[in-house]
């Protein structure tokens, strides 16, 4: 050992210590060695020592050692930092380098008690940061929810209180009437205000404020897609799982879809969770996209064991709801991707595939026409136009016979007591099977059902009434849904359940004596009544639907003035022609603006048509589609007299729908 | 024995070797522990600390379903690089088990398929000893 030095000195004051590997596992000292050394490992300052003997770690670094300082590599080898405890329960941080050193094996260890610590302590904030910031996504969508339920209670009573003062307007003296339309407008404006908080909330719980504005967000769903995919890649891996993006070409369209993109991504993410929860190793999902339109749809497709025997898509997607006994996460995934997507007019499924495995998917509005599929969403439960004398209703000329089916009373009771007001005859019953049994007794003309009732929904009472009447002959009775939350997907599953119609909670007691009082057609299912809305009211719808905007307004009637033509051509081509697929995609791509002009009839008849499409079913189409084409003839009408051609950017479309052959 | 079973537990840098006395087959055996960080975006293992390895536990926190996916994904690379030796999975925190995230029906499976699954609390020490025992006595009767 040399004689004590700077050197020595250095060392020491560096807690090293150093050592030369002498080989056969004997390692010798070539410096005093520091203090912890001889502590932790009761090693002689001028002793061999068989290192790996001292040290279970050492043993295990020593055999890497070895293989550096007989391989040609140069540099060092490292063990990183590890932990011993001597006898005394001292706890020593250490480090090991085999190192070449003037041709030398040369094993260095250090004690590094303060390097150690920090980076201990830079490892604990990173980690329970990360913990926190996990936490915290947690709480917030969990409030978010919250925030949804809460909004939901509270406007649910509104929508009595409103209906109240519409009864009452009608029966009380006209110095009374004025308060009651106070109450009438506040209960409205209260509504709003919810709404808005919902919004506002909404948007700072995404960090997104820039939502609130008048602007609806918008995201590419492609790019969406695409982050997800390669978010998600590296979990899909691990579990031996593949997954990938189908192949998509842009559309001139493009693919951007009413939505911010951060949620949007949750969506998919929360769609992947699901799917590589339930996928089996070795197998395969797919993220693919599909251009509808006006809407754009991703589906994730998986080949996993399908979805749980007799889960609904509403216990699906439902708030804290698991299948089964499966724990998962807290059931929130699926229902925030529900609240969300609703939210921005679209809509979300589930659904066991053909060949095994199930496919959940998302449907969201085109971004180039937000704020008429916004209004797909919400046109129903939108607030309604203030309330004046002039538009309280007035006792029906024809009464009929009505059933109301809805288990929670206040709501039944509500309709009933509109419905007499209106001068019908109404029955109140307090379930499905109630709502089949008056059927059966009281032969009633309509029959209003609300959608969720325990143990016979509305859309099992439609489709019993349904098979009832082909089965005897009887006339068609009309059938009407009510629904806490009617989106598109919702009123097409209503209306292949046999429903004639489906409002959506809140809905104006207009709405209703229109759906109920419409003239019955045995050979088909009807639809709402012709609008006859005058011009003005148009407007009205428009300003509102716009904000206001004029300019976007008359941009989105140009528009759809010269792009339906072609559209409703193509419908015409497919009944001609008995093309099932391109009935449901001509008669899809049509749907999408007729919320912009409140032209329901033209929508149900378009819904109509799509679903003859896809069912290859054509008895009927053609009623169908001179529905469609008389009702569009007439919002034309209407249109160009709202914004006449002089005043309009684009020149107009040639005259077409009169003009129209029958199919 | 300061340890991740401890609730004031610092995160692992590196390895910390530590050692523990269990009876198993009335006889004392050591266990020479080497608690391995786990792996997360800070921290990737050296497959190095494994050599001369005769059994592990996989510790999951359950309240945390990511962890349960990162820890058998590194079990896989494990049995990959140092073929079937006894391991127990550890599921902590079960004291919370209303929070736990983690697919209980993928653990069953497990468990019917005889792998070693032991809940273990930090807070109540619950089944940290009963991981242990079960760890030493299969690497006793493994025939690895």
């Amino acid at each position: 050992m040399p004689p004590e030095s700077i050197y020595d000195a250095w060392l020491a004051h560096e807690a090293l210590a150093l050592f030369e590997f002498r080989g056969g596992g004997v390692f010798e000292p070539l410096a005093p060695l520091p203090a912890w050394c001889v502590s932790l490992w009761q090693v002689g300052q001028d002793e061999s020592v068989r290192l790996a003997e001292k040290s279970p770690f050492l043993e295990n670094f020593l055999a890497e050692a070895e293989e550096f300082w007989t391989s040609p590599t140069r540099g060092a080898r490292n063990s990183g930092y590890w932990v011993e405890q001597d006898s005394q329960g001292q706890q020593y941080p250490l480090e090991a380098s085999a190192i070449w050193l003037a041709g030398k094996r040369v094993l260095t260890v250090r004690s590094l008690p303060g390097a150690y610590r920090g980076q201990q302590r830079l490892f604990q904030t990173a980690r329970e940061a990360l913990l926190t910031h996990e936490r915290l996504l947690r709480e917030i969508e969990k409030k978010e929810i919250l925030l949804h339920c809460i909004i939901h209670d509270l406007s649910q009573p509104l929508t009595s209180m409103r209906s109240c003062f519409d009864l009452l307007l009608g029966k009380v003296a006209p110095d009374v009437a004025k308060f009651v339309m106070t109450g009438h407008r506040e209960s409205q404006r209260q509504e709003r205000m919810i709404r808005g908080i919902l919004e506002a909330f909404s948007a700072d719980l995404a960090g997104d404020q820039s939502s609130t504005q008048a602007a609806a967000p918008s995201a590419d769903l492609v790019s969406c897609a695409r982050r997800a995919v390669e978010q998600f890649a590296p979990a899909f891996t691990q579990r031996g799982i593949q997954l990938i993006l189908a192949p998509y070409w842009d559309s001139e369209r493009g693919s951007r879809v009413v939505g911010d993109a951060p949620r949007v991504d949750r969506i998919f993410g929360n769609l992947l969770e699901n799917a590589l929860r339930h996928s089996p190793t070795g197998s395969t999902v797919e993220v693919s996209l599909e251009d509808g339109g006006p809407v754009m749809t991703a589906f994730v497709d998986d080949q996993g064991p399908g979805l749980p025997k007799d889960s609904s898509r509403d216990h699906l997607f439902a708030l804290f709801s698991k299948a089964g006994d499966h724990p998962g996460k807290a059931g929130l995934g699926l229902y925030f991707c529900k609240m969300t997507v609703e939210r921005w007019g679209g809509a979300i499924g589930a659904e066991n595939r053909a060949e095994g495995g199930s496919r959940f998917w998302f449907r969201l509005p085109r971004a180039s026409q937000e704020s008429a599929t916004r209004s797909v969403a919400t046109d129903v439960k939108s607030p309604a136009a203030p309330l004046s004398l002039e538009t309280a209703w007035k006792p029906v000329d024809k009464a009929r016979h009505i059933v109301v089916a809805d288990d929670d009373e206040i709501s039944r009771e509500m309709v009933v007591e509109v419905l007499r007001a209106r001068g019908h005859r109404v029955t109140g019953v307090v379930d499905g099977r109630a709502a089949l049994a008056a059927f059966e007794r009281i032969k009633p003309e309509v029959l209003v059902v609300d959608q969720h009732m325990p143990e016979m929904d509305g859309l099992a009472v439609a489709r019993a009434i349904r098979q009832k009447e082909r089965q005897t002959g009887a006339a068609r009775v009309t059938l009407i849904g009510l629904s806490g939350n009617a989106s598109g997907e919702d009123e097409l599953h209503a209306l292949e359940a046999g429903m004639d119609a489906l409002l959506g909670k809140p809905f104006e007691p207009n709405t209703l004596f229109q759906a109920i009082e419409r003239p019955v057609e045995a050979s088909r299912p009807a639809a709402l009544p012709t609008i006859t809305a005058p011009p003005e009211d148009l407007r009205s719808h428009l300003t509102r639907m716009t904000g206001g905007d004029e300019k976007l307004a008359r941009k989105l009637v140009a528009g759809f003035l010269a792009d339906f033509p072609t559209k409703l051509s193509a419908i015409e081509r497919a009944v001609s022609h008995r093309d099932a697929d391109g009935l449901a995609s001509s008669a899809h791509a049509l749907r999408g603006a007729f919320s912009l002009f409140d032209a329901r009839q033209s929508g149900l008849a378009a819904r109509n048509l799509e679903a003859m499409g896809r069912d290859h079913r054509f008895e009927g189409a053609a009623e169908e589609f001179r529905t469609l084409s008389a009702d569009l003839s007439r919002l034309e009408g209407e249109l160009r007299a709202l914004f006449p051609p002089s005043s309009s950017p684009t020149k107009p479309s040639r005259g077409r729908a009169r003009s129209h052959k029958k199919p | 024995m300061e340890s991740i079973f401890d609730e004031t537990y610092q995160t692992t840098i590196g390895v910390k070797v530590d050692k523990k006395v269990v009876s198993v087959d009335q006889k004392d055996v050591t266990l020479v522990l080497w608690d391995i960080h786990g792996e997360d975006v800070f921290q990737k293992m050296r497959m190095n600390y494994l050599r001369g390895m005769s059994g592990y536990l996989l510790v999951v926190d359950p309240t945390r379903r990511q962890t349960l996916e990162d820890a058998l994904a590194l079990q896989t690379r494990v049995q990959e690089a140092m073929g079937p030796i006894p391991w127990i999975l550890v599921l902590n925190k079960c004291d919370r088990i209303a929070e736990w995230e983690i697919d209980l029906e993928r653990i069953g499976a497990s468990e019917r398929n005889r792998q070693a699954v032991v809940r273990t609390s930090a807070k109540t020490s619950e089944g940290v000893e009963e991981a242990f025992w079960r760890l030493a006595q299969a690497m006793l009767h493994s025939p690895c």
